[in-house]
């Protein structure tokens, strides 16, 4: 079963919910953050405007399972809850048609500007939806395939059981029931080939008397049956399993039947009663009584909008045109773009558009300039699969969206791109290192944390400034007068240690000057570099040093063998900080590179940031900062822009969005 | 010869159709320039309050609160969103403070736009595009969730970050466009047992902001700054220069005044807004 349904707009009110067992709400917070803000699994979704759930990859989040739609232009979110043990085929298809039907009760209500209040009296739409879609699942699902009904209601007659009060329809029931079993075989006939036109129809319990032949009702069915004919006119205790059976297999007409149930109760002639006290006749009875009146009904069937008594069927019927007119626009849609008339007169008047704005933008207008825009992002070196990406990301954002005045789609399409880039490189969290520090080596008296040393480490492949970078945060550091111990893990290059002890003597030097302090740990070459960083980090804690800085082996992110032994060392060391260093040469390869890292330190454990070294070589082509990010949705922390050790600069999302639009 | 002669002499002669056209045209241009020009224009602009404040902190809550009286459930916001609100009964906007208590002008002077931001790291843009460009803007509220905000915690930290980002913004902001701009910091959720008091809201909140700003002064430099494209390099202290801890009045050398009071969106006995309504009615 469902958990819990929601419909909330993109600005975080929920306009409609119904739940069936409590969820958190952060489940579905955690669904927007990693999905829609974050956009970290959205890379399956498709592009277009009439997204189906099912198209939408399913979110998991501990134990409950998200399906989601979305309908862009009125900013809502369509989300079904339940828990991911259960398999509900039916879900996507009920999250489609509430879409659908909510869609077009409400939305013009949804179009007022401010404010928030939509007036809805969904529960009925909703129920009757969900009604529908379980019973059609459970007939798919039946294992007999010549008598699904049948099988079904053994299937109600099960779990009708534990099912809350009976309804008062008993009387209504019975009554059925006590005529089903008139050899009357022409009518149940009919009764039985109109049922199968159209499984909503209220005489389910019908094909139980009549079983085709050879079918293998099941023996729980055959029983219900049997005990509902044979105790027929018995107490109210029988009455009420009659009816809990009864409706278990026949659902969806419960409320139906509302107004006659009470008045069947009292006597055998009141079929007729009822009929003229409501003025009019309900299928229930037509159906069983006359073939001639059940055509009449049918075709007044849509026509009946009573003051509630059938309330049901007014539903049945109202949501049934929604789903097929919206079914017909999409058809209507897709046939009269190849109209030659038509097509070439849109055509101009796209044109037209196209200059003076206001043009709604289809999938057509867009690919040739996202084609443009791709070609730049990769020429900026971008990696492919970030470009891709992020294409499609403005792509789904722009469709059916009007420019404005005088606006061309590429403007549009720029600072749309714009926008999508400064999103993707601004942090979630701030960034400010040196207050993280603080708060680590003195943290406050009301926090029962005891002082200790903060501890970065410093990963990457090889050559791509590691060790150079490292020196810079060091600098940066003793500047504001920490006391820094530098550990040399690159226990396998040799002269590696030797390099590091250069530049702690240079840093000793700055430092005597600046009022900071800084050592060289080394164990020499050839430890175990989770060992020495263990050590080393105890050692700082005992000699109250303020940061402590690791310095690693260079490895290659697709060797498993070097890279295994990053989760050891991330379990021993216990970093606080784990940067990786990626040099804004590298190309496409950075997307590999910075999800294999973020991968090696076991789960739980992922990098914290990036630092991208040589900013200063590349000019424009900053695309390696994106393609990072994008793969791993860690931020960027530092830029090296120089060879000094005061070229570490912190990112500004501004520039670099600047340097990545810019044409050269 | 005759023809083009006689179609002159009607085209020139007083007509008393022409006549009537002529005067129609001359009144009812001016209503047709009003109707479509003027009043689309959106002449009633009304006075605007921001909501901002860090995710989680019930922004859209007490919006939803503002405007129906209850609130809502709520999620993480993406989208920005306008309300138009009015007072509550028993309230009297600022400027009405001199009106006759039956001034049909007092309803009009009851409505204003509340505007929700996102509290998002990523989507904080919508928030600072509100402040620097702003519109009849008359006050903005800043919801600090006071159950997190105890020493030491993360949210303390994320908190402070983003108000010192917007009051710094407010400092450096264009003095003739906004010339006054005051700031309540709501601390919301009061009902949670954990919740602080205003007045350790206030100092923590303080406190805090003075750490940012030194850490901020000693950080390093953005990229982009001495790598050829420089920016006019603003001062970026909050407060009064050289001091050596921030205080929320300092705000007040730059017309920008800060105000914390505590109450709650949510809770057992029912929402707890009044001092907020209050604040924003003096604003209106």
């Amino acid at each position: 079963m469902l958990d819990t349904f929601e419909i909330l707009t993109t600005t975080g009110v929920v306009l409609w919910s119904k739940s069936y067992a409590p969820v958190n709400p952060s489940v579905i917070n955690s669904l927007i953050n990693d999905v829609f803000i974050e956009e970290r699994t959205l890379s399956g979704a498709g592009v277009g405007e009439d997204i189906s759930a099912a198209n939408n990859p399913p979110y998991k989040h501990d134990q409950h399972t998200l399906k989601w739609t979305t309908v862009k232009e009125l900013g809502l979110i369509f989300v079904a809850v339940y828990r991911s043990l259960l398999h509900l085929s039916w879900v996507d298809k009920l999250v489609d048609n509430i879409k659908t039907i909510f869609i077009d009760l409400y939305g013009d209500q949804l179009k007022k500007p401010h404010t928030t209040i939509v007036e809805c009296h969904f529960d009925e739409y909703f129920d009757q939806q969900m009604q529908q879609l379980e019973k059609t699942g459970l007939g798919t699902d039946s294992r007999f395939p010549d008598s699904p009904f049948q099988h079904q209601e053994s299937r109600f007659v099960g779990i009708s059981r534990d099912e809350p009060p009976p309804l008062p329809e008993l009387g209504g029931k019975q009554e059925n029931n006590t005529l089903s079993n008139d050899p009357t075989a022409n009518e149940l006939n009919r009764a039985s080939s109109a049922d199968n036109s159209r499984p909503t129809t209220p005489a389910g319990h019908l094909l139980t008397a009549k079983r085709p032949p050879g079918g293998k009702g099941s023996r729980r069915a055959r029983k219900a049956a049997n005990a509902a004919s044979a105790h027929a006119s018995s107490g109210e205790e029988s009455h009420s399993k009659i009816a809990r059976a009864n409706k278990g297999a026949t659902q969806k007409k419960g409320r139906k039947w509302d107004a006659d149930g009470l008045a069947d109760e009292d006597s055998d002639t009141q079929l007729d009663y009822s009929a003229a006290a409501n003025g009019t006749t309900s299928d229930q009875e037509t159906s069983e009584r006359t073939g001639a009146v059940e055509v009449v009904d049918q075709a007044t069937w849509g026509s009946k909008t009573g003051k509630g008594q059938f309330i049901l069927k007014d539903l049945d019927d109202q949501v049934n045109s929604i789903l097929a007119s919206a079914d017909s626009k999409k058809e209507d849609s897709a046939a009269t773009s190849t109209g030659i008339v038509g097509s070439s007169l849109s055509a101009i008047g796209g044109l037209f558009r196209n200059v003076v704005g206001g043009k709604i933008l289809t999938k057509e207008d867009l690919d040739k300039a996202m084609k443009g825009m791709e070609d730049h992002l990769l020429r900026k070196n971008v990696a492919r699969e970030a470009a891709v990406r992020l294409c499609e990301g403005v792509e789904r954002e722009l469709i059916g969206v009007k420019t404005g005045s005088f606006e061309s789609v590429q403007a549009k399409i720029q600072s749309a791109m714009e926008a999508s880039l400064s999103k993707i490189l601004t942090p979630t969290s701030s960034l400010d290192l040196l207050r993280e520090i603080d708060a680590v080596i003195s943290p406050s008296a009301l926090s029962l944390q005891k002082k200790r040393p903060y501890v970065i480490s410093i990963v990457g492949v090889n050559g791509v400034g590691k060790s150079t970078n490292l020196s810079k945060i060091c600098f940066f550091l003793l500047q504001n007068k920490y006391k820094v111990l530098i550990v040399a893990c690159d226990t396998f290059r040799s002269g590696a240690v030797e390099q590091l002890a250069v530049h702690v003597r240079n840093l000793k030097e700055l430092a005597s000057r600046e009022g900071g302090e800084v050592e060289l740990y080394q164990k020499g070459y050839g430890k175990d570099a989770a060992n020495v960083a263990k050590d080393a980090v105890t050692f700082a804690t005992q000699e109250d040093y303020d940061v402590v800085l690791i310095d690693t082996a260079g490895r290659r992110h697709n060797d498993q063998r070097l890279m295994s032994s990053l989760e050891k060392f991330a379990k021993f060391a216990q970093p606080d900080k784990i940067l990786m260093v990626g040099e804004a040469l590298v190309g496409t390869d950075s997307v590999a590179q910075a999800r294999n890292f973020n991968t090696a330190f076991g789960s739980g454990r992922s990098l914290d940031g990036f630092i991208i070294s040589k900013c200063d070589t590349v000019g424009d082509m900053v695309g390696t900062l994106v393609s990072m990010v994008h793969a791993t949705n860690v931020p960027v922390l530092f830029v090296g822009v120089g060879q000094h050790y005061s070229d570490l600069r912190n990112l500004s999302v501004k520039w670099a969005v600047q340097k990545l639009l810019s044409s050269n | 010869m005759v023809t083009i002669q006689d179609l002159a002499q009607a085209a020139l002669n007083p007509s008393p159709v022409g006549l009537a056209l002529a005067v129609l045209f001359a009144l009812l241009i001016p209503l047709f320039l009003h109707r479509f020009i003027f009043q689309s224009s959106g002449l009633t602009t009304l006075p605007s309050v921001l909501l901002i404040g860090p995710s989680g902190s019930g922004k859209t809550a007490l919006l939803t609160l503002f405007e129906r009286g209850n609130h809502a459930p709520t999620h993480t916001s993406q989208t920005p969103l306008a309300v138009e609100c009015s007072l509550p009964v028993g309230t009297r906007a600022g400027s009405d403070k001199y009106r006759s208590v039956n001034d049909p002008t007092n309803q009009a002077h009851k409505k204003f736009l509340l505007m929700d931001t996102p509290g998002h790291g990523k989507l904080r843009h919508h928030a600072i595009k509100n402040i620097t460009n702003p519109q009849n803007l008359k006050g903005i509220i800043f919801l600090v969730d006071a159950a997190t905000l105890s020493a030491g915690d993360d949210a303390l930290r994320q908190t402070a970050d983003y108000l010192h980002d917007v009051l710094l913004i407010l400092q450096k902001r264009n003095v003739k466009v906004l010339k006054e701009l005051p700031v309540l910091i709501a601390a919301n959720k009061m009902d949670l047992f954990t919740a602080l008091p205003a007045a350790l809201v206030r100092s923590s909140l303080e406190a805090e902001i003075t750490k940012v700003r030194d850490s901020r002064s000693k950080g390093l430099l953005d990229s982009g700054i001495g790598m050829g494209d420089v920016d006019d390099e603003k001062d970026d202290w909050l407060g009064e220069m050289g001091s050596k801890e921030f205080k929320f009045s300092q705000m007040e050398e730059f017309d920008v005044s800060v105000e914390v009071s505590g109450g709650n969106v949510l809770g057992g006995g029912g929402a707890s807004v009044d001092k907020w309504w209050k604040w924003v009615s003096e604003r209106l």
